[in-house]
């Protein structure tokens, strides 16, 4: 609640500012002149089709795309500065990329979570400078506790999912990306995962960015929704994004079911043009 | 100079061979033991050392996907070699490490700037190095000699004071380097990316990781030969794989298999004379084999009664 009230007297510095972006990748233009700020405590989610460049937008708020042009800063930093270690948590796409064939908990999981530069040469397995505590307490957090001994190659793709996230919580980072983190879930762990992550900006004051591609979802969780399909098509409120009810009816588009999700993407990118 | 390790460790742990030396079985294999020979209890002491590294190096093998790089090197090794024995090297081991170094170093940045992904490095590195050996060998007039082909394929009971005190600081500084690092190898294998975002120097870990495979596997090819290298540093990790649960029970399986293999195998060769380096690779397949069944038996059978 203090983070609100800081935000709308304009005191406090956004946590992220973009101006202008524009990269390319491998010749091919996938970002044009982005323009973006977000500010602490918000809870963004960005959607496009495939190949719009949503994931390649977190990848140079991350810092580790090679050429780009135009101005990214975090905590008025420049990304990948030695100041951001730390202050960004980074949730790649689909935990199901996690080597299966790799022994290792949910606990030694999250654990990696707490290394850096400075405790990663501990030479003393007895003393662990809190990192014991931060990992029990990012486990509670996503709802893992009692698992914590599991492997992570035999525990469902959600709770597999969560285990990525704690990973994240665990570096104790106050700003964090998520890339595709609803793919592969079903419904029930799909919604309780992003009740989870509304907690985390209301209650811990955590800032989020999460990509998907998955609309209802975040158009449900989010408070405010980014369009991208090269460029912001739309940036606002997500109760003002157009629904797919909508959009099809002034197009006097007939759609099934399974392929809602991707009309209504393709659709959004259409009338976004137009106007 | 360095004190000798090798002769500090062997004052600590000889007396301990002896002294278990009445319970060991077999007719020729209480010789390693007993200290009649010193020669024998040296090339016990070695074997254990390079198994117990081996096994440390090994589990991080596996997890980083990087199974062949110990043949790899092992054949480089060789290559530095020949190198060594043609410029007239008492410890041509020296050689042997300066070139799979270079040559573990040169793989690393091949695979992480992307120009060559996968193994294809790995065969480079490992024909190119060894042809350049075969062929200065062949130009010096030197046929291969029984002195080459020990490293090929082992050769423990030819382990002197030297070699057993270059092997003792190549397994420690390994040791040291492997368990310092521990924490971030794992981060950075398991996610590099978020590795970097915390602020991981990923790319001076992989290399020194890099600089440590090499010294391992230098360490390893007097004692079971460049042919079969991995035997030691990828078959019991492999094995720990299979009921580990988690990566330091792993780690921890992982030297129980390894251990086994090393008594397994010595105890064959000194007994039936089937060669050290061969038993030793052929107990640790058959122990990998015989666990992949019984947990295979006994997962079908977890599953049936399901």
């Amino acid at each position: 609640m203090e983070a609100a009230t800081a935000n709308q007297s304009g005191l406090e510095e956004p946590i992220l500012e973009i101006d202008n972006l524009t990269v390319f990748r491998s010749g091919k233009l996938v970002l044009k002149d982005v323009n973006l700020r977000v500010d602490r405590g918000e809870f963004v989610g960005i959607v496009g089709p495939n190949g719009s460049g949503k994931s390649t937008l977190l990848l140079a708020i991350l810092g580790v795309l090679k050429s780009q042009e135009g101005n990214i800063k975090i905590y008025n930093s420049k990304p990948m500065s030695r100041k951001l270690y730390g202050k960004i948590g980074w949730v790649s796409q689909a935990a199901a990329n996690l080597p299966k064939d790799i022994r290792i908990t949910i606990n030694e999981l999250v654990h990696l979570g707490t290394i850096n530069a400075k405790n990663m040469l501990n030479w003393f397995p007895m003393k662990d400078n809190g990192q014991r505590k931060r990992v029990k307490a990012a486990i509670e957090m996503v709802g893992l506790q009692g698992f914590e001994n599991f492997d992570i190659g035999r525990i469902s793709g959600g709770q597999r999912q969560r285990a990525v996230i704690a990973r994240a919580l665990a570096t104790e980072a106050e700003f964090i990306l998520l890339d595709e983190p609803l793919v592969g879930m079903d419904r029930e762990s799909r919604n309780s995962l992003l009740k989870l992550l509304d907690r985390f900006c209301h209650d811990n004051g955590k800032t989020i960015i999460m990509v998907s591609h998955d609309l209802s979802a975040i158009r449900q969780t989010t408070h405010r929704m980014i369009f991208l399909e090269e460029t912001i098509r739309f940036d606002g409120p997500s109760a003002n994004f157009p629904d797919l009810e909508s959009l099809a009816l002034a197009r006097g588009i007939t759609h099934t079911h399974e392929e809602e999700n991707e009309l209504w993407l393709r659709n959004l990118g259409d009338v976004k043009e137009e106007r | 100079m360095l004190p000798e390790l090798g002769v500090i460790l062997a004052d600590i742990i000889f007396p301990i061979f002896e002294y278990i030396s009445p319970y060991v079985p077999g007719e020729f294999f209480p010789n390693f033991f007993n200290g009649e020979t010193q020669a024998l209890q040296r090339s016990l002491l070695g074997s254990l050392m390079v198994t117990i590294i081996a096994g440390f190096l090994g589990s991080f093998l596996l997890v980083r996907n990087l199974a062949m790089i110990g043949d790899g090197l092992a054949h480089v090794a060789f290559g530095g070699v020949i190198i060594g024995i043609i410029l007239g090297a008492s410890t041509p081991l020296w050689y042997a490490m300066i070139c799979s170094i270079i040559a573990s170093i040169s793989i690393y940045e091949l695979q992480s700037r992307e120009i060559l992904t996968g193994d294809a490095s790995i065969a480079i590195f490992m024909t190119g190095m060894l042809a350049f050996g075969l062929v200065i060998l062949k130009l010096s007039g030197r046929a291969i000699t029984t002195d080459i082909h020990s490293y090929l394929f082992g050769s423990q009971l030819l382990i002197d004071w030297e070699n057993l005190n270059l092997i003792s600081y190549m397994s420690l500084v390994s040791l040291i380097g492997l368990f310092t690092l521990r924490h971030a190898l794992l981060a950075i294998t398991i996610d590099p990316l978020s590795a970097r975002v915390q602020g991981l120097p990923v790319r001076k870990i992989g290399l020194m990781f890099s600089i440590i495979i090499a010294i391992v596997v230098v360490s390893m090819v007097k004692i079971v030969g460049a042919l079969l290298v991995t035997a030691l540093l990828v078959t019991p990790a492999a094995t720990a794989q299979l009921i580990g649960r988690s990566f330091k029970s792993c780690v921890f399986w992982t030297q129980i298999f390894g251990f086994v293999s090393v008594m397994i195998g010595l105890y064959m060769s000194s007994e039936h004379g089937t060669g050290t380096g061969s038993s030793i690779a052929l107990t640790a397949a058959i122990i990998f084999v015989i666990i992949g069944l019984l947990s295979g038996v006994s997962k079908t059978i977890k599953l049936g009664k399901m």
